[in-house]
């Protein structure tokens, strides 16, 4: 299975959400990292022929998708960021109406139905309302309807979005399971969802890919080192000024900060493990110096 | 997938609401009409109206006594009946309690007065008493008087018709079946007078039901899975088409039977075959009570289905169900407003609002002339939308399929 953008763009009047995308994607977990309006959820939405590039194309096995239709659809299993369903629908009701639009025959998407529900954990709830699911029960919901037609393509958008960490560790267990033999697009602004599962990274901001590689070769690629000191409390505010702060821990006898900076920022600071956390700062966060948005107001 | 997508349907609270509206209706709408038939009788000289099933039976016994080929010599024995009550102790009295004694009297021949008086009358000046003057002899007449009434209506100019025009109505006239078929017919005529109204609230209720099936994938945020989805572009939009259709006719077909089984059940059914003109004397349409009523729910029927049609395209074009419930009430409830405002010009007789006013079609002339000949309205109407209803759907289904999710 082999996926290809070649100079993909979208644009919405004088916006471009996508912006000359090209990139191939084979088997596997492919983390998509970047800040909210970075155009994950366009590009996603590309890739599930919801949207239609303004130009460019993509092309799955050498076909473009779009004239592949049904065909194309039929390899993929899409769980948006933002989803709703059908809220006097029971859960099974739910996935069986989604295994017929999938163009399940009745008997195969019932046996298929019987082995996700227990799967994604659902089976005290399969004879409930979906309006009576907790969040985190319907994005299981969301995952199994996603895999209802076992597919070769899943793209899943923002799928940890308001789990709470119990429910995020075992969603992500759920879709290392899920991603053998096919591949796999996650998109979100949660590094850690995919620091563990992806086998490779892609950050992107305005529309563009700034990185890629796998974790390690993109935390490798950040230009920058990272520090661990104590100061003063009173010295947080110009330290926050003056660089990219990762983490900071106020404890009685001053702050400890992880700092992102090409030299060592304090005479005590020491050298620490750089992480994708930090690589998401380094890329996505405001400049050391920059005025929060809000604060000049 | 058409059971999930009637599922859909049915189990949204609105719709469920609008069932209970729509029963409620029926059961008014049942009530008005079984309570349009009145029977009076004197009982011991004491005054006794009533109305409803009681009523039905009543007139029923007493006019089908005279059940059967309006001949000539019917026609006479009715005027003799006329004039021996006219003649009566009762009807001389002067003593208005007396005179309804009288009155009551006539139930029995009432329709076929009525008729008499309707021939006698000049064709745009009923008077409702003309059938007291008319000989037994000038009776006979009945059936030519009709058409010779039109003929003089036409020639005064009263109302603008093309030479054409007139030709056409003097034929309809001339090739209406005579003599009549008479029987009971009060329950056909309880029953048009009424089923407008109430298949006007079937229609915009059943545009209420179907006006979601393509907007609620967007309202309830569904729409994303449903167009990334294998046949979320074709056949999916199908079932949705499907469904919509099965649950509009569905909901027509048993509301229209139920209102009907009721109503004929409790009010009889005979009368089905007479023709039309015991209620529409001016009519230019040469059909029964029955065929009439089957054209008013044929007109209601594809007037349904052009309004759910229409609100499903903007439901489906707008994403929003609250735009596409208004339709209906625009399409189908506007120009009757407007009409009470003001004069609409002509062509407003062809509007879709049109489907469901099929019964005042009937009773008035609404001509039309398509390639140089003259057709009564109704036909044209029909065709035309049904031509339409047919046409809508492919549009529907392309504009739902090109649906872009942002």
């Amino acid at each position: 299975m082999e996926l290809e953008l070649i100079d993909l763009t979208k644009s919405f009047g004088s916006f471009t959400a996508v912006d000359h995308m090209n990139l191939t994607m084979t088997n596997g977990v492919y983390g998509l990292l970047g800040v909210n309006g970075a155009g994950k959820t366009t590009l996603m939405r590309m890739l599930c022929t919801l949207l239609r590039p303004t130009s460019g194309s993509i092309s799955c096995n050498g076909k473009d998708i779009f004239k592949m239709d049904g065909e194309y659809r039929k390899l993929l299993g899409y769980l948006p960021q933002d989803f709703g369903f059908y809220p006097e629908f029971t859960v099974q009701d739910y996935l069986l109406y989604i295994a017929a639009i999938k163009g399940i025959r009745p008997a195969p998407a019932r046996k298929k139905v019987r082995e996700l529900i227990p799967q994604v954990g659902l089976s005290k709830a399969a004879g409930k309302k979906m309006k009576k699911l907790s969040g985190g029960m319907k994005r299981r919901a969301g995952i199994a309807q996603a895999m209802l037609n076992n597919p070769k393509i899943l793209v899943l958008d923002e799928p940890t979005a308001g789990l709470d960490p119990n429910e995020r560790i075992r969603f992500r267990n759920l879709i290392s399971e899920l991603s053998e033999e096919r591949l796999v697009l996650l998109s979100t602004h949660i590094v850690s969802d995919i620091e563990y599962i992806a086998n490779k990274i892609w950050l992107m901001k305005d529309g563009t890919l700034v990185q890629e590689g796998t974790a390690q070769q993109v935390i490798d690629s950040m230009p920058e080192k990272v520090w661990h000191c104590r100061v003063d409390h009173t010295q947080i505010p110009e330290a926050m000024r003056r660089y990219k702060v990762s983490n900071m821990k106020s404890e009685p006898q001053g702050a400890l900060l992880r700092i992102i900076s090409p030299e060592r920022p304090y005479p005590d600071a020491v050298s620490a493990e750089p992480s994708l956390e930090d690589v998401f700062l380094y890329y996505f966060g405001e400049q050391p110096g920059k005025e929060k948005a809000g604060e000049s107001l | 997938m058409i059971r999930f997508e009637i599922k859909k349907i049915f189990s949204k609270s609105m719709n469920k609401m609008a069932l209970i509206v729509l029963t409620a209706a029926l059961v008014i709408v049942c009530i008005l009409t079984i309570n349009n038939i009145e029977y009076i009788e004197y009982i011991n000289g004491q005054k006794k109206v009533s109305t409803g099933i009681a009523a039905a039976q009543k007139i029923r016994d007493a006019k089908n006594q005279w059940a059967g080929p309006l001949t000539e010599e019917t026609l006479s024995k009715v005027i003799q009946k006329n004039n021996e009550i006219n003649s009566s102790p009762e009807a001389l009295s002067d003593d208005y309690r007396e005179q309804d004694k009288a009155y009551a009297k006539k139930q029995s021949i009432s329709a076929i007065t009525q008729l008499i008086s309707s021939a006698f009358s000049k064709l745009n000046d009923y008077d409702g008493y003309r059938a007291d003057s008319v000989t037994a002899e000038e009776v006979k007449g009945l059936y030519q008087q009709r058409i010779a009434s039109l003929e003089e209506w036409l020639a005064s100019g009263e109302e603008f018709f093309t030479d054409a025009e007139k030709d056409f109505l003097i034929t309809q006239y001339q090739k209406l079946d005579t003599p009549f078929y008479y029987e009971y017919e009060n329950n056909w005529e309880a029953l048009l007078q009424n089923i407008s109204t109430f298949l006007l609230v079937l229609a915009l209720a059943i545009g209420f039901f179907v006006s979601g099936v393509f907007s609620d994938e967007f309202q309830l945020k569904a729409d994303s899975i449903f167009f990334s989805c294998r046949l979320g572009r074709n056949k999916a939009i199908l079932a949705k088409m499907e469904a919509a259709f099965l649950v509009a006719t569905a909901l027509y077909a048993i509301f229209a039977f139920l209102y009907t089984f009721i109503v004929l059940l409790l009010l009889g059914t005979d009368g089905s075959s007479c023709p039309i003109q015991f209620d529409m004397w001016r009519s230019s349409y040469n059909i029964t009570f029955l065929q009439a009523y089957l054209l008013i729910l044929a007109g209601g029927y594809i007037g349904t289905l052009f309004s759910s049609l229409a609100a499903m395209i903007v439901s489906a074009k707008t994403h929003s169900t609250v735009l596409a419930i208004i339709v209906p009430f625009i399409l189908l409830c506007l120009f009757p407003f407007l009409s009470r405002i003001i004069t609409l010009p002509g062509l407003c007789s062809f509007f879709p609002d049109q489907l469901l006013e099929i019964y005042i079609h009937l009773r008035y002339f609404v001509l039309c002339e398509i390639g140089g000949t003259i057709h009564n309205s109704v036909p044209v109407l029909l065709t035309f939308y049904l031509i339409v209803c047919v046409l809508l759907p492919p549009a529907l289904y392309a504009i739902y399929k090109r649906t872009e999710i942002k």
